[in-house]
């Protein structure tokens, strides 16, 4: 039963579709109704008039983005609710290149006047940084072409989750922790629901326009249970993810089912015995290979790091460029894909920030790297002429720059189930679910934890742990890949909160998988040296 | 736009003369930030942002909600309020609302500077041109970030309480690698101030370590003697005050619960030399003198002599459990002594030096147990002189397992990479620290 319900993960969301890359796509009536309530299209003409006003200032290149971007949070605990929050961020941003150099002003203050001076501003500003670039004998910015585009998208959905009214979702949470209190040993609940809707319209001075509608949702439960007595408490947390959906995935996700379940998952792992430390199998499932594969192959393949550009902060890549089409990453089964169209995938868009239509490409084929993250002043760096579509910004008030796109696993063509990898396996660690997550700055090193761990003795589940992690180094773990599971096993996991830049922006992307077995270190970090 | 004490107050009774519910606090935040990023020896991206954020919470009958918006012209905050009445309406009970504050006390804080006020795109090329010069003339690749913030704040509520403060921050952080690709080093500035910035001498420091740090050793992974330099025990240190709160260990789940019951407050738990204290009115290294629904940040002593002396609270426990109304503090400070690094590495017999540590996360709570990795410059120390570079660790270790094996404390100093809240703390020496695994990044 256990199994059986680690497997029902969520599935993509109702109504999920590929986007519609072309405005002449129809549009349905859900979506349709998005666009025709838009606060933001009243202003396109203020995000028009920012980029003339940039052109007419000297800049060889303007985009102007509004975004207005709402969250809403609704949240419990035990058996009372907290302050609903409601933010919304509404502006414009507009970024030029002048004398070469890139120049960026967000402003609030929406009027004629204010989007003038912002202009002017940026393009005053673009000026230093080139002159700058100039004097220092650096390459200037160079972009690549990219066909104009005038097209509207609208995350498919049948109810916009802000429609819903807040003691509404509370009631629901409310019932759900008390389910998970109802379990014996469970001392408190948490849960909560985020809804994001990203609302923006982009200009270019090339000619695109593209409005685009956006909405993520998230639910979130934690189950805890506490042995005051001893002194000691594990939780527990649900592993069902965000998605670019509507309310409709949340109503739809049976959290209620699943609450009595998650409360024993705590209870035991309280009790949970500790694991014999040392190189053995993983098998891990989708809730938890997702962000490992985030971590070691969505990052490393992000064309900035490695060429430098973030090493000050979120560090740079042990992939070179020089390097693709030969670097051996994982094994010959590994084939991971970037997809900025993937149904549900929190990372879909119909065009990128950069007015870039979303697309799919290889990253890793048969164990070897071939691609790579760009943006359109990145592609010229590996020879490429056209940018992947990763440019992105956290809002109005962020600089647009490489984002990740949603980079999954691919089936395995055997068709294997999470059964066989475990029937398959003499001595290991079943894992699901994000625990602690931590990796170098050039992506070698890793380990992670987990929600739940049952150890694997001669092809069974045989006890449950706790307190357990698994340390690799990245090209040593995916060369490790000897399982994979089949479609039939695939599940889409991701983030709201994927952290990179200066200053930081938080993106939001998923990552698809099947479970997958590999080998690692596996780590006791009870602490307990007996 | 500028938000100074008049305006703010104006602003404030614009928004509450708006509300029809007697609870209704709004937090206001104005500001104007700017930045440029440097990378590959050469300008990426520059930005100025101009902002507000308004927040309104309104509460009525136990129902509360917030409402953030970015208008501050009457149109406006008049919807905001009716948004946030309005959904306060459509919200469930909160049984743990607290009444509204109706006063607030903060101390004076002095932490605005007018020359990081007239900061503009011209001034900030010249300094991260200085910058990347001296990378290029240290033979060095160089990324980082210039940022600079002109911040007010202000608080207030239908009850009467205005608490208003304004401040800057400046800071430049750069990231030195070798052309090999096998040395880095990163050093950092933040202050309120701009006159202590020189870039020459940050890009200079975090050069000569990065070619120090070329061609590292691989040692054995292990529990090793280890000297942590300021940055890595701010690194450390920052789970410690979030770990600090007086809710979860009363409920049993932190590391700061009695087994049986209660908190670990007034238990010995570690080193007798170990103080840690905040004060927003550090004249040096000032920081926010109140926190968002307007509480008052004092001087509080967390651990003296070793000894756990407070946690921080919400207004609920607090008036749960009838104890002093601490909010999390917006800065900490370690004693320490009067050393500065070079003694200690001199005074140190055999161990492991680390500059800073990187994707710090939770292992477990219960033993505020840490895992992450050394980064930018870990050598490997021999009777009293660093004897070579070698790789980086990942580690698996509790702050609160350093504060207990203490051989020695420097002298403390402003971490210039931690950018939120301000960390002075000492260098110091450890009698063991778990480094788990070998890491092959640089």
């Amino acid at each position: 039963m256990w199994l059986a319900s680690a497997r029902a993960g969520a599935a993509p969301p109702k109504g999920a579709r590929r986007p519609a890359p072309a405005s002449t796509a129809p549009l349905d009536e859900a979506s349709g109704r998005a666009l025709v309530q838009s606060p933001v299209a009243s202003d396109a003409d203020l995000a028009r008039r920012a980029v003339q006003a940039a052109v007419k200032a000297g800049a060889s290149y303007a985009d102007a983005r509004l975004v207005l971007l709402r969250s809403e949070t609704v949240s419990v605990r035990n058996d009372r609710a907290r302050p609903v929050r409601l933010r919304e961020r509404y502006g414009l941003g507009i970024r030029v290149v002048a004398d070469g150099g890139w120049g960026f002003v967000a402003i609030q203050s929406l009027s004629e006047r204010a989007v003038i001076d912002a202009a002017e501003r940026a393009v005053a500003s673009a000026r230093v940084q080139g002159k700058l670039t100039a004097e220092l004998g650096q390459p200037l910015v160079q972009l690549a072409a990219t066909p104009t585009v005038q097209g509207k998208w609208v995350t498919p959905h049948e109810l916009d989750p802000f429609d819903v009214a807040p003691i509404d979702k509370a009631q629901l949470l409310l019932e759900v922790c008390a389910a998970v209190r109802k379990v014996p040993g469970v001392s408190f609940a948490e849960a909560s629901f985020e809804a994001v809707s990203e609302d923006k319209i982009l200009v270019t001075s090339e000619g695109s326009e593209v409005h685009q509608i956006l909405f993520r949702v998230e639910p979130s439960l934690t189950a805890t249970a506490v042995d005051g007595r001893r002194g000691g408490f594990a939780s527990c947390t649900h592993d069902a993810p965000g998605m670019l959906a509507g309310w409709e995935y949340l109503r739809d996700l049976q959290l209620l089912g699943e609450a009595e379940r998650l409360g024993h998952q705590a209870v035991r792992k309280l009790h949970a015995g500790r694991v014999k430390p040392g190189h053995k199998h993983v098998v891990l499932a989708p809730s938890n290979l997702w962000l490992t594969i985030h971590e070691s192959i969505g990052h490393p393949t992000e064309l900035d790091r490695a060429l430098g550009l973030e090493a000050d902060f979120a560090g740079t890549s042990f992939m070179k460029p020089d390097q693709t089409g030969s670097l051996q990453v994982g094994s010959p089964g590994v084939h991971l894909v970037a997809d900025r169209t993937q149904p549900g995938g929190l990372a879909t868009v119909g065009w990128d920030d950069e007015a870039v239509a979303a697309g799919a490409w290889d990253l890793v084929r048969d164990g070897v790297l071939v691609g790579w993250q760009t943006t359109r002043d990145q592609a010229h760096f590996i020879g490429e002429t056209a940018s992947r579509g990763c440019c992105y910004a956290e809002g109005h008030d962020g600089v647009p720059f490489q984002r990740m796109p949603n980079v999954s696993l691919q089936p395995g063509p055997e068709g294997y189930t999470t059964e066989d990898l475990i029937n398959a396996t003499e001595d290991g660690v079943y894992i699901t679910g994000r625990g602690s997550w931590s990796i170098d700055q050039q992506r070698h090193n890793f380990q992670f934890s987990g929600q739940t761990f049952w150890e694997i003795k001669r092809g069974r589940l045989t006890r449950p742990l706790r307190d357990v992690a698994y340390q690799a180094n990245t090209v040593e773990f995916w060369s490790s890949c000897d399982m994979i599971g089949g479609k039939g096993t695939y599940r889409l996991h991701g983030t709201f909160g994927d952290g990179k830049g200066q200053p930081m922006q938080s993106n939001a992307v998923s990552h698809g998988c099947p479970p997958a077995r590999f080998m690692a270190n596996v780590l006791d970090t009870s602490g307990d040296p007996s | 736009m500028s938000l100074d004490k008049s305006k703010a107050k104006r602003l404030v009774e614009l928004v509450l003369a708006q509300a029809s519910f007697g609870d209704l606090r709004v937090h206001i935040t104005s500001s104007q930030r700017g930045h440029l990023r440097f990378g590959a020896g050469r300008p990426t991206t520059a930005g100025d942002v101009d902002g507000v954020t308004v927040a309104v919470t309104a509460s009525k009958d136990g129902r509360t909600a917030t409402v953030t918006g970015g208008r501050t012209d009457e149109a406006a905050v008049s919807l905001l309020v009716q948004r946030a009445e309005g959904l306060a309406g459509l919200s469930p009970l909160d049984p743990e609302h607290m009444p509204p504050l109706s006063s607030s006390r903060p101390p004076s804080v002095k932490a605005e500077d007018s020359a990081v006020v007239k900061l503009r795109p011209a001034k900030r090329a010249d300094l991260v041109g200085r910058a990347i010069r001296r990378a290029e003339a240290d033979k060095v690749s160089t990324a980082g970030i210039l940022q600079h913030e002109h911040v007010s704040e202000v608080v207030g509520n239908r009850a009467g309480l205005f608490v208003h403060h304004t401040r800057t921050q400046v800071s430049l952080s750069a990231t030195c690698r070798t052309e090999d690709g096998t040395g880095s080093a990163r050093s950092g500035y933040v202050s309120h101030a701009l006159a202590g910035l020189l870039p020459e001498r940050l890009v200079g420091d975090a050069a000569e370590r990065a070619t120090r740090s070329q061609l590292p050793m691989r040692r054995d992974p292990g529990r090793y003697p280890v000297i942590l330099a300021p940055q890595a025990v701010a690194d450390l240190l920052a789970f410690l005050v979030d770990g600090l709160d007086a809710r979860p260990a009363d409920e049993g789940r932190s590391a700061f619960s009695r087994a049986g019951g209660g908190t670990r407050v007034g238990e010995r738990m570690f080193d007798e030399r170990v103080r840690l204290w905040s004060d927003p009115a550090d004249k040096t290294n000032p920081s926010l003198p109140f926190d968002h629904e307007g509480r008052a940040h004092e001087k509080v002593s967390w651990v003296e002599g070793g000894e756990l002396r407070a946690l921080h609270n919400s207004r609920y426990w607090a008036d749960q459990k009838r104890l002093e109304d601490l909010p999390k503090p917006s800065s900490l400070h370690m004693d320490g002594g009067t050393d500065e690094l070079e003694a200690l590495i001199a005074g140190f017999d055999r161990g492991v030096l680390i500059s800073r540590l990187w994707y710090t996360r939770m292992l477990d709570p219960q033993r505020l147990l840490i895992t992450g990795l050394t980064r930018d410059g870990t050598f490997w120390i021999d009777k009293g002189k660093i004897a070579e570079p070698i790789r980086n660790f990942r580690f698996n270790d509790s702050p609160l397992s350093v504060l207990a094996k203490l051989v020695a404390l420097g002298k403390p100093q402003r971490a210039g990479l931690s950018s939120g809240r301000v960390m002075v703390v000492p260098p110091l020496v450890v009698a063991e620290f778990e480094l788990a695994s070998v890491s092959d990044a640089v």
